[in-house]
């Protein structure tokens, strides 16, 4: 396989988008990757667009097609790549095999949703239409409740508590704060949400032991990359940043079939995938966005990537590890939890960010000197997860 | 009657549920359909404050249980003060209102 350069990046602003619609909101982040890659005319070879649910959101199919045609990339190759919440990194695990195996020289990746032009419940609706018809769905499971039921055990096993979870948000936010890319531009305090004897108003229950502040908000938002080899990289004068691992693994469907449902197994072996491709092990990475879309995830998947032992993440949390300027900052983006979580978009603004910060140009919340990065897009709960090792080559 | 049909693998025993074309484990093609048996005991459970639209209910109950002969489900748990590990009587009700018609599925209330 040939190597693969991130040669550019793009994003716009995760919100409710006001003016604009889908294609729009991808084409604009698009435009960004290939004008931050300053490709210019050169020809691009095929473009692969992470989208979860344009049909369900905004009521428009074959939306790849519409962005090759938005951007003037004819007869570029162009698909839609759907995996629930990591299409997104699927898309650009399709970009990396692309250019990898010599089919493609340039590729431009978008991941992009559009959920706010639905009202929440239904948002909430949509993305429910993931778990199992019968034997999930029907009962009014949404991927809340699946993370609530997750939540309980997890935090009775491991001894994590309310204030833990209300770390990982604090510290999340504390970082969107920093990006101004992030949907949620707003200091939280632990008193404001989880203390105070009025904190219940603040922060009301979502899916019990999950709070509002331990959920992602519902956003607008595409984010892209642009992928070719070393040669065309370097002859474009952009830093050699690579993707030097991938990983992806599925689990079962229903939550209830897991023998063990505290064991997130699919993220256990997608992260050691993507370590093994890459060299790597957890105590080279210097920079890691995790999905967050639940502050559970947070710790559960800082643990079983390898970062830390079962049941010591909350710790490593409390001790400020995970903190910008921590040993090991853990979604300096924000994360899901502040930058948003538009579905398709995730697994690409994850790559984004890291490239950022391997090039140094992450401003405010730059890691010091960060050479090698780690990225987990979590489909479903838990069932289709991808992991990226990004690197800085000299 | 618990309104649900398991799968016993014929080769290796595996309960499964829901259907899978293969055993999960063996791979086996042949399954015995259970159903679920005994008490259900709450694994895990969410109260949910808020619904996906069509829903408009607070607090809803829902909770993954084990019966007694393994089979392992999701249901709609009908207690006001849920445990982990409390046993629980399984029944088919309405779960669900959809296009204006009820919707079946597991109901389960706490044993006395
Ligand atoms: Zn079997």
């Amino acid at each position: 396989m040939r190597p693969v350069v991130i040669a550019g990046v793009g994003m716009i602003p995760f919100e409710r988008t006001e003016e604009g619609g889908l294609v729009e909101m991808l084409a604009t982040a698009g435009l960004n990757a290939l004008v931050d890659a300053g490709v210019d005319d050169r020809p691009v070879d095929a473009v692969y667009l992470g989208n979860m649910a344009s049909g369900l959101f905004n009521h428009q199919e074959a939306v790849a097609s519409a962005l090759v045609d938005s951007l003037a990339l004819m007869p570029a190759a162009a698909e839609r790549v759907e995996n629930g919440p990591a299409s997104g990194g699927s898309a650009i695990k399709n970009g990396f095999l692309a250019v990898a195996s010599g089919f493609s020289d340039i590729v431009l990746v978008v991941g992009g949703e559009k959920m706010r032009e639905v009202i929440g419940p239904k948002a909430t609706d949509i993305v429910a239409t993931m778990t199992h018809p019968m034997a999930e769905y029907v009962y009014g499971v949404t991927l809340p409740a699946q993370a609530g039921m997750f939540a309980r055990l997890y935090m009775t096993k491991y001894g994590i508590t309310r204030h833990h979870l209300a770390q990982v948000a604090i510290k999340n936010q504390n970082n969107g704060l920093l990006n101004p890319y992030a949907h949620i531009q707003m200091k939280i305090t632990e008193e404001g949400i989880l203390t105070h004897p009025q904190a219940h108003i603040n922060n009301p229950v979502v899916a019990d032991p999950l709070y509002l502040y331990d959920c992602c908000p519902v956003s607008d938002g595409a984010a892209a990359v642009l992928l070719t080899t070393p040669e065309i990289a370097k002859a474009l004068k952009k830093p050699q940043v690579i993707i030097a691992g991938v990983g992806q693994a599925t689990d079962t469907h229903a939550l209830q079939e897991r023998e063990d449902p505290t064991d997130l197994k699919a993220v256990t072996l997608a992260a050691k995938k993507a370590f093994e491709m890459a060299g790597a092990q957890p105590k080279d990475i210097d920079v890691a966005e995790l999905h967050d879309a639940f502050t559970i995830l947070e710790i559960a998947e800082s643990e079983h990537a390898g970062f830390f032992k079962k049941g010591e993440g909350a710790q490593a949390l409390d001790a400020g590890v995970t903190q910008i300027g921590g040993k090991l900052p853990i979604n300096p983006s924000g994360g899901l939890k502040a930058r948003g979580h538009p579905v398709g978009a995730t697994g690409v603004a994850q790559i984004v960010e890291l490239v950022w910060q391997l090039r140094g140009t992450a401003g405010k919340r730059q890691v010091k000197e960060a050479q090698t990065g780690f990225s987990l897009n979590f489909g479903g709960f838990g069932n289709n997860v991808l992991a990226f090792v990004v690197r800085r080559e000299a | 009657m618990t309104g649900i049909t398991a799968y016993k693998c014929n080769k290796c025993g595996l309960v499964m549920y829901p259907k899978h074309f293969r055993c999960l484990k063996c791979k086996g093609r042949e399954f015995e359909e259970i159903e679920p048996a005994g008490d259900a005991k709450l694994l895990t459970y969410t109260v949910v404050d808020q619904l996906p639209w069509g829903m408009d209910e607070r607090g809803r109950v829902l909770g993954i249980v084990e019966f007694a002969n393994g089979v392992k489900a999701t249901g709609l748990v009908k207690a006001d003060d849920p445990k982990l590990g409390m046993k629980l009587k399984a029944e088919w009700g309405p779960v669900r209102v959809v296009g204006g018609e009820p919707a079946y599925g597991l109901t389960l209330i706490p044993k006395k």
